[in-house]
């Protein structure tokens, strides 16, 4: 992995920073919250206090001492419309939910009571395999059934209060609603004393497949505050029929209605985004007032595009609140928070609306009137606001980072590019540095102060070092030679004098031993400076310009006169090849390169002289059978005093393919070596002008 | 006459060699380890002949000095520089201040004994009248041998006796290769390869600013060198 893909994934770390930007707008979403719960809470409580002055619109108060049982109550649903008395619901305006189940009945009978102004609606859907109409009035029947009516019917029963006393029971008055055939139909008022017909009363009776249904319409006056239903099934006109009640005992509870003054009350208090559910102690809706429908619906306000939706319900909605129910339908509210708040605790929960997909905050509050809890207050509150300020804060916070993990991803890639484009200057100048073989040890960024810097300095400092050694190696031995000069002519000359003494025969053969010896070392010696020697004629060169070819030819003859246990061949693609250079130096590079082919060749070996010419430059090679290169010193081959030879009189000092390399690189050339099939070649490249 | 030889040389042992050898050829020697002393003694007689060697004690370069001063008093004073350095800078260096001869100390001390033989032979040569000596005639070519100097079209070539030895055997015989072995041989030297090229670059470019159309002296490659006659 490079430098730049490495600072890339680091700059992935700026991640880190919308993801800590998330986190505060969590936290500030969630301490906005609070805020609004606290707020909701504040404003509840104040309700509750306002109401607590109108104990008398609880029902608690109204009861007095008798405590109602609410399973036994009925609600009055408000309606905003009075329904047509035509045996259908679909003109209330009310949900098929608030239909409550006859709790007796074995089978599905529903019914709702409404009521509308001055007037209380029933509507009665009675499941009954078997319908039995009432026999006309004035028939027998009528008298046969005693107790009640012959035939299936429904019956409100409501009671007559003592004048002063709301809610004392003065008589239980009876209305019953028997149809002798489907239709209209007028009830009949049955009191303990008397039957008769109520003609303010109207009612409409309609069969349906599995039963029947009743919508009758009854003026509040006729009521009493309590009211019950009960649903006689008769199996024939002569048998007693079976009385489904939806109270307990002989006296039903009290009817729960809206009451218009907590309404009003209520109304004054609502906000928008707010709603307002004021319940009785049993739980019994008696105001309700909400302006839920402001915002309702549709996309929170922000939230522009699909993307910044889901970042946002991943981020910041954490979606584990319960869906917020809509008021009961059936009139009483169960919920936890509500009965808590019944219990005298005020209490509070959040929710998700269904239809918006939204936070909710919930708070319900008890209304203490005096020492007596009368009911308790309910408000809902969505989050519009809270979601509004937190989408710009995310959407700016998105954007922002965004601009800034790009800006840093883009910085760092620039820098990563800067930083190993310098790098690589310095590893390639290194390199070259290497390759050149008087070592260059000036390199890029030398000057820089960073770690660059450093390892460019100490780069420099290693190969000044290698430079400096390799001069002394590459010094070593002219150096040498001239050394060892002036001690050899002293024993040279010596031997030399000594020869003109009288000596005895054997003195003479250890004199011409040691003259021997003397003659070796000034061979050595010379051998030994030659190289210097080169390199002051490839400077005093004076380039002309002859023919290669022609030069080759005569060369290679006195080649096979030289070594006449090989045989050389010389293959030119061209009959002249004109070069610009200096022919005794590259006669002489050409020398040292036979004497190294004879030297690794055996005898009736051929070695081949092999010359081309491109349009630049002459490639001139030596190729000779024998071992390959060895692995070991292949970079070395070419330096000053590095001989491979097994020579066994080991006077080989190794500077034959130094002085071939002067003179190549002295020409502006190159030379190289390399394994061929069963032999090895030198090739020289020179360029055709010097 | 004896002639009388001078050493200016550093290394004692050598400087013995030498002068036992020079005496052995009956030549009277005068030995000086140092600059200084040898100026002292020149001043009130030179020699014959003075071998210099150019390192001389502290002096780098002391053998240039001296050959300098002795050269600007005396303009027909054997000069013969007898040193360990080998280089064609210090050899040019040492010919272009007046010497006769540069040579270096592989040379043995028969071949010495021969040079400076020679180099009193010309001497000797050069104060008798012209028109008595041996010479050779190639083409354009003129050999004195006696007094070992060149002519080319009439004009005096100054070659010093390494080069007149090599000219003199390559244009005995023109058009036979001398091979390097024999160039050495004549020149009555132990050269190496690379001091044989030099010399026939040089005198080459002695005749070469004679006759800029000079090319007498060829190269067969890998062979040695011919004269070629006209």
């Amino acid at each position: 992995m490079n430098l730049r893909r490495q600072l890339l994934l680091v700059s992935l770390l700026t991640l880190v920073l919308p993801w800590a930007g998330c986190q505060f707008i969590r936290e500030t979403e969630s301490a906005l919250r609070e805020g609004q719960q606290q707020m909701l809470s504040g404003t509840a409580q104040a309700i509750a206090d306002s109401l607590a002055q109108f104990p008398d619109q609880f029902d608690v108060a109204r009861r007095g001492k008798t405590a109602d049982d609410p399973e036994n109550q009925l609600y009055g649903h408000p309606l905003t419309s009075a329904p047509l008395i035509d045996g259908y619901f679909d003109d209330w305006t009310l949900s098929e939910n608030a239909l409550t189940p006859l709790p007796g009945a074995n089978q599905a009978t529903r019914f709702v009571v409404g009521v509308h102004r001055q007037a209380v609606f029933l509507y009665v859907d009675v499941h009954d395999d078997d319908v039995v109409y009432s026999m006309p009035v004035g028939t027998g029947a009528i008298e046969a059934g005693v107790d009640g009516h012959a035939g299936d019917a429904v019956e409100l029963i409501t009671i007559d209060e003592v004048p002063g006393d709301a809610g004392s029971v003065a008589a239980v008055v009876a209305y019953a609603f028997a149809a002798e055939a489907p239709g209209r139909l007028i009830p009949r008022r049955r009191t303990a004393r008397e039957t008769v017909e109520e003609t303010r009363v109207s009612a409409h009776w309609q069969d349906t497949a599995n039963g029947y249904r009743l919508e009758a319409r009854v003026p509040r006056q006729l009521l009493g505050t309590r009211l019950g239903l009960v649903v006689a099934d008769a199996d024939t006109p002569e048998s007693p029929a079976t009385r489904i009640s939806s109270f307990d005992g002989e006296v039903p509870e009290r009817l729960v209605t809206r009451s218009p003054l907590l309404q009003s009350v209520a109304a004054g208090y609502v906000q928008p985004d707010v709603r307002l559910i004021v319940v009785d102690n049993a739980g019994w809706r008696l105001a309700q007032a909400e302006d839920l429908s402001s915002s309702g619906g549709g996309d929170p306000p922000g939230i522009a595009s699909g993307w910044m939706r889901v970042a946002y319900n991943a981020l910041l909605e954490s979606g584990n609140e319960a869906e917020l129910a809509e008021p009961d339908p059936s009139g009483r509210e169960q919920q936890d928070y509500i009965r808590r708040a019944l219990d005298g605790q005020p209490a509070k929960a959040w929710f998700r609306s269904i239809r918006s997909g939204r936070a909710v905050v919930a708070v319900a509050h008890p209304v203490w009137s005096g020492n007596v809890q009368t009911g308790a207050v309910v408000l809902q509150q969505g989050t519009d606001a809270i979601l509004s300020l937190t989408n710009r804060a995310l959407a700016r916070l998105m954007n922002v980072t965004l601009i800034a993990t790009l800006l840093v991803a883009a910085a760092l890639l620039g820098y990563a590019s800067w930083l190993s484009l310098r790098i690589r200057r310095l590893s390639s100048a290194a390199e070259r540095a290497l390759d050149d073989k008087r070592v260059q040890p000036d390199l890029p960024s030398a000057r820089a102060a960073d770690e660059i810097g450093d390892l460019s300095r100490s780069f420099s400092s290693v190969l000044r070092q290698l430079g400096e050694y390799n001069e002394y190696l590459r010094t070593l031995a002219s150096k040498l030679s001239h050394e060892m000069r002036t001690p050899l002519t002293i024993v040279s000359s010596s031997l030399e004098n000594l020869e003109h003494e009288p000596l005895t025969q054997e003195s003479a053969r250890y004199t011409a031993r040691a003259k021997d010896g003397a003659a070796r070392l000034h061979k050595i010696l010379s051998a030994m400076s030659e190289a210097s020697k080169v390199e002051e004629l490839i400077e005093n060169a004076a380039p002309e310009t002859f023919d290669l070819h022609a030069a080759l030819e005569s060369t290679v003859a006195a080649y096979a006169d030289a070594w006449p246990e090989r045989s050389f061949s010389l293959v030119a693609g061209d009959s002249s090849v004109p070069l610009h250079g200096s022919p005794e130096l590259i006669i002489q590079m050409l020398d040292k390169l036979v004497d190294n082919a004879v030297g690794f060749s055996a005898a009736g070996d051929e070695i081949l002289i092999h010359l081309t010419s491109k349009s630049h430059e002459v490639v001139l090679s030596v190729t000779n059978p024998g071992p390959p290169l060895p692995e070991r010193m292949r970079s070395q081959l070419f330096d000053s005093m590095v001989s491979l030879r097994a020579n066994e009189t080991g006077k080989h000092l190794g500077l034959g393919l130094f002085i071939a390399r002067l003179v190549a690189i002295g020409h502006g050339g190159s030379i190289r070596a390399f394994d061929v099939d069963g032999g090895v070649t030198f090739e020289v490249h020179l360029p055709t002008g010097m | 006459m004896t002639k009388r030889i001078a050493i200016v040389e550093d290394e004692a042992a050598i400087r013995e060699n030498y002068a036992a050898a020079f005496r052995r050829e009956g030549y009277a020697v005068d030995l000086y380890e140092a600059r200084q002393p040898a100026m002292d003694a020149f001043a009130s007689r030179l020699p014959d002949l003075v071998v210099i060697d150019v390192n001389l004690r502290d002096e780098v370069e002391g053998g240039f000095e001296l050959c300098r001063e002795l050269r600007s008093r005396a303009a027909d004073l054997a000069i013969i520089f007898l040193t360990a350095r080998d280089s064609e800078f210090d050899a040019v260096s040492g010919l272009r201040l007046g010497a006769d001869d540069y040579l270096t100390k592989d040379i043995s001390i028969p071949h010495l004994m021969a040079r400076v033989a020679a180099l009193f032979r010309r001497m000797e040569a050069m104060q008798k009248p012209q028109g008595k000596t041996s010479r050779m005639t190639r083409g354009d070519l003129e050999l004195d041998v006696d007094r070992m100097t060149v002519r080319w079209r009439d004009q005096s070539v100054g070659l010093t006796l390494t080069e007149f030895w090599i000219v003199h055997s390559l244009a005995r015989y023109p058009g036979h290769v001398r091979n390097r072995q024999q160039l050495m041989d004549a020149a009555q030297a132990v050269l190496d390869d690379n001091t044989i090229t030099s010399h026939i670059k040089r005198i080459r470019r002695k005749f070469l600013a004679i006759d800029p159309g000079f090319d007498a002296v060829e190269t067969v490659y890998g062979m040695g060198y011919r004269w070629l006659a006209k």
